[in-house]
């Protein structure tokens, strides 16, 4: 009994004492770690949107680029990164869109790009995702993504909406599923046409 | 405290040193904590640094357990060595996160996963719990050494092979060598390593054979 309570005694003080530890280690890093976060966020939404960098931009280049060729706004309630001309500001090249779910194992989150027409896809990509390595992982490969490049957002009816499936016809907002991973194409299916829902929700 | 009288813990230390990192070496010999040696192996920068975390994280906790070897529960000591460990690889993991971004994107989950990594658990275990601290200390370099250096090696001939670059410097020309793809993916990690053990065990002879009573 006496043992017992010892034990009990030392694994809660080792607990307590280690969990100081990483909290002061984590308040210390937080900063610099949320700098390459946000450096990270604006290096997807300038690739998403095609912005030309180069390869060695350092994250303050990296900012500059972002205030010169992108602006951040609200479009019916959808965080909105709008691409312009450096010399134009009102002239729209490209407007990317952040959407966010839940996937199999933890949330996926990424950027949807349309063309100024906002009925075209311009490209499609994901910031973060913990889906299945070789099966709902594959969102972030190539050959899944570059599938939605010239897709349409609506159907041919002019319904907003789009369909991630390997079975069905091929349509104008449809494209190929990835099998093995039907829930996860699910998720991104249906997190996606929430945001493309909300953008279409307006139309003149 | 005391672990000798003269030099390295009296010769002792010198014996650990040689039999972690050579003669008991964890991967080329042991064949332990393969997993992350096969994944992170594709540039040479990245396994160095793996390396790097190993070392850090098997001295810290070897001699953090050493230290707390007489006053902890046997029952739960188990408990407290992950404990210990995983605190070591969570700080590792921040610093990589907040100071050297590509890196810690580069290894991904593999630096968490030294928490389950059989070495420096399997060094707590069978070392540090029966050793001073100072030698304990002096098993943790060896042993990730060792670890380094074998992860070093493959990941020289993975990356100069696979992409003929060292440290992301292009060393064989696209002229005269086409860069082995292969050696990048997860099969060239089960050659190069393979290959490195057998010239490892090759260079070091048998085990001399145990005595009969």
């Amino acid at each position: 009994m006496k043992g017992s309570l010892y034990a009990l005694l030392y694994a809660a003080v080792l607990g307590a004492v280690c969990a100081l530890l990483l909290t002061a280690v984590a308040n210390v890093t937080a900063p610099y770690r949320q700098a390459n976060e946000e450096a990270e966020q604006i290096l997807n939404i300038l690739i998403v949107l095609d912005v030309n960098i180069p390869s060695d931009a350092s994250a303050k280049q990296l900012g500059e680029i972002f205030e010169n060729n992108v602006r951040q706004e609200q479009r019916n309630g959808v965080e909105a990164f709008v691409r312009f001309q450096p010399d134009a500001r009102e002239q729209i090249q490209a407007i990317a869109l952040q959407f966010s779910g839940t996937g199999l194992w933890g949330p996926i989150k990424g950027f949807l790009a349309l063309e100024p027409d906002m009925k075209t896809i311009r490209g499609l990509t994901f910031y973060e995702q913990q889906e299945t390595a070789g099966l709902g992982g594959k969102i972030v490969e190539k050959e899944f993504r570059d599938q939605f490049a010239g897709k349409s957002i609506v159907d041919k009816d002019g319904n907003p909406g789009i369909i991630i499936s390997r079975t069905g016809d091929p349509a104008p907002n449809k494209v190929d599923g990835i099998s093995g991973a039907t829930m996860t194409c699910d998720k991104v299916q249906n997190m996606l046409n929430e945001v493309i829902k909300k953008i279409s929700k307006v139309k003149e | 405290m005391a672990c000798g009288t003269r030099g390295l813990c009296g010769g002792r230390g010198l014996l650990t040193l040689k039999e972690g990192a050579w003669s008991n070496n964890p991967l080329a010999i042991q064949v332990l904590g393969i997993c992350s040696a096969l994944a992170v192996t594709t540039r040479l920068e990245n396994s160095l640094v793996m390396g790097g975390a190993l070392i850090f994280v098997c001295v810290g906790s070897n001699l953090v357990v050493s230290l707390l070897r007489k006053l902890t529960p046997h029952r739960i000591r188990m408990i407290v060595e992950v404990c210990v460990i995983a605190t070591y690889v969570i700080i590792f993991d921040q610093f990589l996160k907040a100071f050297y971004w590509d890196m810690s994107k580069q290894l991904g989950p593999y630096v968490g996963l030294i928490i389950t990594n059989c070495i420096v658990m399997g060094r707590a275990e069978a070392f540090a719990l029966q050793n001073p601290p100072i030698l304990s200390i002096i098993d943790g370099i060896a042993n990730g050494l060792g670890y380094a250096a074998v992860l070093a090696i493959i990941g020289f001939c993975r990356e100069l092979l696979g992409a003929g670059e060292i440290f992301g410097y292009k060393v064989l020309g696209e002229a005269w060598y086409t860069p082995n793809q292969l050696m990048i993916l997860a099969p060239g990690a089960f050659f190069a390593f393979g290959i490195a053990i057998g010239i490892f065990n090759w260079i070091k002879g048998p085990e001399p054979e145990e005595k009969k009573p």
